[in-house]
């Protein structure tokens, strides 16, 4: 277990210094970011026409509001929490390549309904919206993490029984 | 029988989340007022130069310093006469205690009310260095030059890590990373050691 531990700090300190650098960000953090404003607004569409996307803006059209999703919002360290997990525990390249592009997948999905949810909390009442952004959703994202690895556990313990038997 | 003990350990989390949280935001500066200190205790011994003291508000740390603003410049300040200070939202590392409580309370693990008391003083560190990493931040865009000039202050680049980290990765990754320990010879850490093991027979 301490393997596992220190493995993981190390993957998520090389990782998270990675994130910071400014070439990172503005070549893949910074875009990804946009993308994700893009990819709410396609989302919020269909039941609202008043959204508009412009870079990393998400904006209402009738009342003003608009979000902006900045670094701590856009799932990426969440991301790196698990990818520095699935690193750290023992499996196969294959394995674990399969965990980090579903798990991101998983994450993000997730991180779309809090950036959706945050935009309409924060038309509706400023001071439940700096709550539910600051507090309640990192810790929902952070048990998303956790349900995602733990499933991770169980899939690889199942697929070691299935070779055992095979 | 596994599924069943995961699913209970996520869902009894997820309920107790409700009322941590809620104890939590009623009762923010009773649960991060040993952080605030452990903060004041730590600026003023590492800094003596730049920081003159602390004052506690609800949710908030007021981070003093020696230091004015004379028409648009940063100034020693004479005797008397009121340093710049400027505040620290307390909740962004706090919010680590109701978290942390949820998932404890909702696992099985032996001892579980010496088991919280030692993993809030482990918290109380974190956030100790966590708000001290956020001082540190606004003292480098704000004062400038006289704290990054100072003795055993780090370069600007390695403020702003440990700022971020503190800020975006410490309060939710602490208590997930102290659980995990703290579960030691409980079911779920029985479980996890197990799987660890076959996966690195398998590899």
């Amino acid at each position: 277990m301490s393997r596992f531990l220190f493995i993981f700090m190390a993957c998520l300190l090389v990782l998270f210094t990675l994130e910071l650098l400014n070439p990172v960000q503005a070549n893949l953090i910074q875009p990804f970011t946009a993308g994700l404003a893009w990819i709410s607004a396609s989302v919020i569409l269909p039941f609202d026409d008043t959204v508009i996307s412009t870079g990393r803006i998400l904006r209402d059209s009738v009342s003003g509001f608009a979000v902006s999703i900045e670094a701590g919002c856009n799932g990426v360290e969440a991301s790196i929490v698990l990818i520095a997990g699935v690193l750290a525990f023992p499996a196969s390249w294959r394995e674990k390549l399969l965990a980090i592009v579903l798990g991101f997948m998983a994450i993000q999905s997730l991180n779309i309904v809090r950036i959706v949810s945050l935009f309409y909390l924060g038309q509706w009442n400023y001071d439940i919206f700096e709550w539910t952004h600051l507090y309640l959703w990192p810790v929902l994202i952070m048990m998303d993490v956790l349900l995602v690895f733990a499933i991770y556990l169980r899939w690889l313990s199942r697929s070691g029984e299935t070779v055992q038997h095979a | 029988m596994r599924d069943i003990a995961f699913r209970q350990q996520v869902v009894t989390t997820l309920l107790l989340l409700l009322i941590t949280f809620g104890l939590w935001f009623t009762a923010e500066p009773l649960f991060a007022a040993p952080a605030k200190w452990l903060a004041e205790v730590l600026l003023t011994t590492w800094l003596p130069g730049i920081v003159s003291g602390t004052i506690s508000e609800p949710g908030a740390l007021l981070i003093v310093t020696h230091f004015t603003d004379s028409n648009g410049a940063i100034a020693l300040a004479s005797t008397g006469e009121d340093g710049l200070a400027f505040r620290l939202n307390t909740r962004l590392v706090s919010y680590a205690i109701p978290f942390y409580a949820a998932l404890l309370w909702g696992s099985r693990v032996a001892s579980p009310f010496n088991t919280f008391a030692w993993g809030l003083f482990v918290l109380w560190a974190c956030m100790g260095i966590g708000l001290s990493a956020m001082a540190a931040k606004d003292l480098m865009l704000v004062i400038g030059e006289p704290f990054l000039g100072a003795a055993w202050v780090a370069p600007p680049p390695v403020i702003a890590v440990s700022y971020q980290f503190s800020v975006l990765l410490m309060p939710t990754l602490a208590p997930v990373l102290l659980w995990v320990l703290q579960l030691r010879g409980s079911p779920l850490w029985t479980r996890l050691e197990a799987q660890l093991e076959s996966s690195r027979n398998r590899e």
